[in-house]
């Protein structure tokens, strides 16, 4: 069974001029998948991935997660399903600057209400397993940029959400802190399980994903499977 | 405590700003907690100046005195009202007074005057006209009829101590009381139409010239504390229920003063208002600023999962921090000037003649700090700007997570 379906899903923004950012997309994704959305500027992978994160509602068509309808799911009740099924990791790192790497990983969690022993012996646990038990109590502002987006990376996943959907996650960070940045997310994929969905147009990125789905105005151009499962383009 | 955590920190992330709004805080409550306490120590003052100048806390008449006075309008069973009086648990002293009109009479001048015959013993418990005497002393049983008069009316009548004054007055039972008195001093209580207008002599001796045989007009109660009066006048009421007399406070006799009061805390309260509108919006402009400046940082909670509702808590809180900080610094600043002013007075020389005019029979003010004020005051900021935070706090929260990620 699928873990993340799309149906014929389309989303139109209104301006000055309609722009189509996704037309009839179909896709289905299975639990564990490492996969990249790919596409020049315009092409909607921001789109798919705001749409899969419940951060945006398609006009048409149905966008489920791990079966739950999110296109039926009450705007109200969409924070919670966020918090608890589906992790973030943002271009611009987006760490909380008022907390240190240690509170923005326990962020989460707390919101989940997690107790506080709990909670940071598994931060300081995972922050160990990545190597980055020194930087525990540094504020974002004192981390580098490969550093704060391994942090955002580690928030998303601590709570071992269904899927963690990163937007261009490479795109501030050099090549020898994106190929350390996917490898913890490749490891953390295959160790957890949990399904990655990244937007890019980095090469490296694209060269990893163990699927790579292309777009283009908003539509699925191409949809490569590298695990030999098969393309998953519906018509 | 997570995002009481992260709403300090939010609070000082921009140092300047939130140190500007807090001095402002800290200002306004210190300049309205001490204002208050002036106001306070100026008020109790002037109740506490015609209180123990003349009025007392409380004044039991026979019934209808208060509004029509007449010499035969005498207390009924004034052995009954001493009685119901000492049973106060309030009480502090009490007088009781043989009090009516009359003209008084020198070789060389006359004037109406209110004569108040009075018992000095206990007078001098309940009243402080024996500390304004400026001339001669205070009335003393034993001598023959001895009189006590305001400096202002020794100057109408040119009358100097040991002159003779002649009291001229209608008596209880219809007839005309005349008699000699003697000045034994003079006194200066302040108030003007005290000073100018009354005259002060034995109880027995005014109970003889008003024709009263033993009878008394009214009796004057001071207790511990003005707060108690409402309670003792009830208590007062109630034990002396079937005796015909009327029970007033201070309030009731000096209508003026308590509007006085009233319209003065009218006043005070304006300002305070105009004062916490201006607050308010530094405090607004503050917060406003800040959610604007973090537009992106929420856009990223709320995608994390954080509901609106936290959103909300978390910017009023960073309202809350201001306030409580700006709150203590604002508190200890005016509890500071008023409890320094509260021993060392407040010269208001330059403003006598007013402040006779209301009453005052002192130049310096002296502040009352109470925890009343202390405590509304603080509820009051910390209410006023918990309320101004919740509008940039709802605004927060009404953000569309997909759109804030993107502001720049």
């Amino acid at each position: 069974m699928s873990l993340v379906e799309l149906e014929n899903v389309t989303k139109t923004y209104e301006d000055h001029v309609a722009v189509h950012a996704l037309r009839g997309v179909t896709l289905a994704l299975q639990p564990g998948s490492f996969a990249a959305v790919a596409g020049p500027s315009g092409s909607g992978k921001t789109t798919l991935l705001n749409v899969v994160g419940a951060l945006d509602r398609p006009d048409a068509g149905r966008v489920s997660i791990g079966g739950v309808d999110l296109t039926a799911t009450p705007p109200d009740l969409l924070a919670d399903f966020r918090l608890r099924h589906i992790g973030f990791v943002f271009q611009a790192y987006n760490l909380l600057p008022v907390l240190t790497a240690i509170e923005n990983l326990e962020f989460i969690p707390a919101l989940q209400g997690e107790p506080k022993e709990q909670r940071i012996r598994r931060a300081e646990e995972l922050l160990e397993a990545v190597g980055l038990a020194e930087i525990r109590d540094k504020r974002p502002n004192e981390l580098s940029g490969g550093q704060q987006q391994r942090v955002a990376v580690l928030r998303a996943i601590l709570t071992e959400p269904e899927v963690v959907l990163a937007d261009e996650p490479t795109a501030n960070l050099d090549s020898t802190n994106a190929s350390l940045l996917l490898d913890m997310m490749e490891k953390l994929n295959r160790e957890k399980k949990i399904t990655f969905i990244f937007s890019t147009h980095d090469p490296l990125v694209m060269e990893r994903a163990r699927r790579l789905i292309r777009l283009r105005d908003g539509m699925v151009v191409s949809d490569e499977n590298r695990e030999g499962r098969g393309a998953e383009v519906k018509p | 405590m997570l995002f009481f955590n992260m709403a300090w920190r939010n609070v000082w992330r921009n140092r300047r700003r939130s140190l500007l709004t807090v001095m402002a805080i800290s200002l306004g409550l210190g300049f309205n907690i001490f204002m208050r306490a002036i106001g306070d120590g100026f008020h109790e003052q002037m109740v506490d100046n015609s209180v123990r100048s003349h009025i007392g806390h409380l004044v039991v008449h026979r019934a209808g005195y208060h509004d029509d006075p007449g010499i035969n309008k005498t207390l009924p069973d004034p052995a009954e009202v001493e009685q119901a009086i000492q049973s106060l648990p309030d009480l502090r002293a009490y007088s009781l007074r043989v009090l009516g009109d009359g003209l008084a009479s020198t070789a060389e001048n006359s004037a109406g005057v209110a004569i108040v015959g009075i018992d000095p013993a206990k007078e001098r418990k309940v009243t402080t006209i024996h500390r304004g005497i400026v001339k001669g002393q205070y009335l003393r049983e034993g001598e023959v009829r001895p009189i006590l008069i305001g400096d202002r009316l020794a100057v109408n009548l040119k009358a100097d101590v040991g002159d003779k004054v002649v009291l001229l007055v209608q008596a209880a039972d219809g007839s005309m009381g005349a008699n000699l008195f003697r000045v034994a001093g003079i006194f200066r209580s302040g108030a003007p139409e005290l000073d100018r207008g009354m005259a002060f002599i034995l109880r027995k001796d005014a109970q003889e010239l008003f024709s009263l045989q033993n009878r008394e007009t009214e009796a004057v109660v001071l207790l511990n504390s003005s707060l108690g009066v409402p309670a003792a006048q009830q208590a007062l009421e109630s034990k002396l229920s079937g005796e015909h007399v009327e029970v007033l406070t201070w309030y009731q006799v000096e209508p003026f003063l308590l509007q006085f009061i009233q319209l003065d805390d009218a006043f005070f309260y304006i300002i305070v208002i105009i004062f916490f509108v201006v607050i308010s919006i530094g405090i607004l402009n503050t917060i406003m600023m800040s959610v604007f400046e973090r537009v992106r940082e929420f856009g990223v909670m709320m995608a994390l999962g954080t509901k609106p509702r936290q959103i909300v808590k978390m910017v009023v809180e960073e309202a809350f921090v201001l306030a409580l900080v700006g709150a203590v610094i604002g508190s200890a600043i005016g509890i500071s000037a008023s409890l320094y002013f509260a021993t060392e007075g407040m010269n208001l020389s330059a403003w006598a003649e007013g402040a006779a005019a209301l009453g005052m029979t002192t130049t310096v003010v002296y502040t009352k700090l109470t925890a009343a004020n202390v405590v509304i005051s603080n509820l009051a900021v910390l209410a006023v700007v918990v309320l101004v935070g919740l509008y940039p706090a709802l605004h927060a929260s009404r953000l569309r997570p997909v759109e804030a990620i993107r502001h720049v």
